[in-house]
């Protein structure tokens, strides 16, 4: 594989990886366009941040009343795009779901991607970044915080590493499969910890129940696929890649079912909340915000979208099209959205103190900040589709190597168990 | 018998439903009760002064249940800064909300004191008007007009310098930890702004500094921090530089009323450790079980 391609003009090979710049030579006026869109949003956002730096957090939207917002929205929100991704590429090589073999790649670099950027936003939040040393030199174990902190870091890290013996297949399958044993159940500790940011909280009586920790999964699963589904349709029609329609088939069915899971989750916490016997008046009258306060309009969506998603993905003669595919993995990558941010803000309108305050909306600082973030993120996607071997190579030995992993990913799961 | 006796003592008016006059199930239990009172009062008295050095501090026996909640959190060993080393005291306070008119005079000699900025947009004390009838924080104004509305009621919150702080434990850098005389502190120069502990609290206590804070030169109080705080979490410390050189708190000065009472629980003598023993006291929130040092009296 690396002897043919070196061979083409343009290609460099850095740590064993070959890196196409011929291919950006090539590339047409559109994709520069959209690039250097991409480089003007990110000068925006290192414009704001600048701002934020040298005028104090009061550039933000967020007071007393909303500690975090939209950077920590981002944070669950990608963090939990990351995992979706992660579930494809592990199911590969611990069911034996040989069909999600092309996405592996695609998938790994997605998840670390998006890591990144959960992580960026930490960082830019902060109004000394540098104070973060305190994480590693006085670490309280007490607080979530270090568990989530420290795991989103060593995943982004994992994710890359994977990416790496995928593209350069080092240590053979053995190590690919090893490295999905070890990425999995960090990616489920993740998005774990995650959840415990939230629902550790027995002040913040919305976010206090353990049902947050697998809603956080299942949202996560399901958004991370519907844009694993999404980015694999783009790569597909910019040229990067190939994937065959019973691909795309086996993501919708993975994305219905865990969309289904998710909205049952959901269903059970709201029961919980009002049903008379169990409801406590602060938690019912914080969850009564989401149906009928100001925070409904970014609530009840949640509902409408994850139902209609379920229900285009459910609808046996039209859900093999690729545009009932996408416009399904659309609404929910939007509807977990809406509901981290109406969770994260809900949490917080009313206070401990009983005080309710008006919906918190990000300032222009903060979104510029947001967009920046999300164009870095992009614009390394982008830049990869082009220059990193992103497709599997059908007959290539790599490729072959995959299949005979898959074929064999049970009992070798059991021999290293 | 005893039946004769109820009815020959409710003798009078007796428009009263069925269920209202006294049972003797419920007159025995009551002299039952009372005698349990006497000599669980009497008790311990005999035992303090068998053994008066054993155990908690003599004199203060009765409040051991408190006085065993005592113990840093997270202390680092080394005190903050800017104040005298803690003694041996334990400091809490009581507030009587019967006697509480709203006024908010706390607050502003609280921040005056404390050097919070005046575009800070935060008071360490927030005095909550509450309907009668119920103590329902859900439903309370901290924006009312002015206080002394008779029928209202008012309940001043502030730190609680809880024996276990959510805020603590929720610190990811250990820049907040508890003195062992019971004061929670932060360490301005440590704190990184995650903002993680005014999530945790559950007394809305804790406030971040969105802005430089700004007071006029003539009053800024040389003893207390203020630049120190911008862009990091600040919250009420007991006035930490008077009261561990043998003062009082600010707010507990500024009472006009008298609610507030500040002291040692250790000296058994101090009007905190009187209160706690001869009246009935409560804490806010106290089913979540951070054991706030605050306590209130109606």
């Amino acid at each position: 594989m690396a002897e043919k391609a070196i061979s083409r003009p343009g290609v460099k090979r850095v740590i064993g990886v070959d890196l196409d710049f011929g291919a950006l030579r090539t590339a047409g006026p559109r994709y520069w366009a959209f690039v250097s869109l991409l480089v003007t949003v990110i000068g925006l956002g290192v414009m704001a941040w600048g701002t934020l730096l040298t005028h104090g957090g009061s550039v933000m939207a967020m007071r007393d009343s909303y500690p975090w917002g939209l950077w920590f929205t981002n944070y669950m929100y990608y963090v939990g795009l990351s995992a979706g991704g992660l579930v494809v590429y592990a199911s590969v090589h611990l069911f034996n779901a040989k069909q999600f073999a092309p996405l592996s790649r695609l998938a790994v670099l997605q998840a670390g991607v998006l890591v990144m950027m959960a992580l960026l936003g930490i960082i830019t939040d902060m109004e000394r970044p540098w104070r973060a040393v305190w994480m590693l030199l006085t670490p309280n174990f007490n607080s979530p915080f270090i568990y989530t902190g420290s795991a989103a870091n060593i995943y982004m890290i994992i994710c890359f590493v994977d990416l790496w013996i995928l593209i350069t297949g080092k240590g053979g399958h053995k190590l690919a499969h090893r490295m999905t044993l070890i990425a999995l159940p960090f990616a489920v500790y993740l998005h774990t910890t995650t959840a415990f940011v939230l629902s550790l909280n027995k002040s913040r009586e919305l976010w206090n129940s353990a049902v947050m920790v697998p809603i956080f999964l299942t949202s996560a699963t399901a958004s991370g696929v519907a844009l694993l589904l999404i980015c694999a349709y783009v790569m597909q029609r910019i040229g990067a890649m190939k994937f065959k329609p019973s691909m795309f088939r086996s993501l919708s069915t993975l994305l219905a079912t865990v969309i289904i899971i998710d909205l049952f989750l959901l269903a059970v916490e709201i029961l919980t909340v009002f049903w008379p016997t169990s409801a406590k008046p602060g938690h019912a009258l914080r969850l009564a915000e989401f149906f009928t306060g100001e925070y409904a309009i970014a609530f009840l969506p949640v509902l409408v979208l994850g139902l209609g998603a379920f229900a285009l993905l459910a609808g046996r003669s039209t859900r093999h099209l690729p545009a009932v595919q996408i416009t399904a993995s659309l609404m929910y990558v939007v509807a977990i959205f809406l509901k981290r941010y109406s969770l994260m803000a809900m949490g917080f309108a009313v206070d401990p103190l009983g005080q309710y305050s008006a919906p918190y909306l990000p300032s222009l600082v903060e979104v510029l900040i947001a967009l920046g973030l999300l164009a870095v993120g992009l614009l390394i996607m982008t830049l990869s589709a082009k220059v990193l071997p992103l497709r599997v190579p059908e007959e290539d030995s790599a490729e072959s190597d995959q299949v005979v992993l898959a074929s064999h990913a049970p009992e070798q799961a059991l021999e290293v168990g | 018998m005893s039946e004769d006796s109820t009815r020959s003592a409710g003798q009078a008016p007796l428009d009263l439903p069925e269920g209202c006059t006294l049972s003797r199930r419920t007159f025995l239990g009551g002299v039952g009760a009372t005698a349990g009172l006497v000599l669980a009062g009497a008790v311990p008295a005999l035992v303090s002064s068998a053994q008066a050095t054993e155990g908690g501090v003599p004199g203060n026996e009765s409040l051991s249940g408190v006085l065993e909640e005592d113990g840093a959190v997270n202390y680092p060993g080394k005190t903050v800064h800017y104040a005298e080393p803690p003694g041996d005291e334990k400091w809490a306070m009581v507030i009587d909300v019967k006697a509480c008119i709203g006024c908010r005079r706390c607050v502003y000699a609280c921040v005056k004191e404390n050097n919070i900025g005046r575009n800070s947009g935060f008071t360490y004390i927030q005095v909550l008007e509450m309907d009668k009838g119920k103590v329902d924080v859900e439903h309370a104004s901290l924006a009312y007009e002015q206080g002394g509305d008779p029928d209202k009621w008012y309940m001043p919150v502030q730190c609680m310098q809880c024996a276990k702080p959510p805020c603590v434990y929720g610190c990811p850098v250990t820049a907040t930890w508890r003195d062992p005389d019971g004061i929670v502190v932060i360490d301005y120069e440590k704190c990184i702004a995650c903002r993680n502990c005014i999530v945790t609290c559950p007394y809305g206590a804790r406030h971040f500094n969105w802005v430089e804070p700004e007071v006029a030169e003539a009053e800024i109080n040389p003893d207390v921090p203020l630049h120190e705080k911008a862009g990091v979490i600040e919250k009420c410390t007991f006035c930490i530089h008077r009261t561990r050189e043998g003062g009082t708190t600010a707010c507990t000065e500024a009472c006009p009323v008298g609610a507030r009472k500040f002291g040692d629980l250790n000296d058994p003598d101090s009007e905190v450790s009187i209160l706690l023993k001869t009246r009935r006291v409560w804490r806010l929130k106290e089913e979540y079980g951070t054991e706030p040092m605050i306590w209130y009296v109606g």
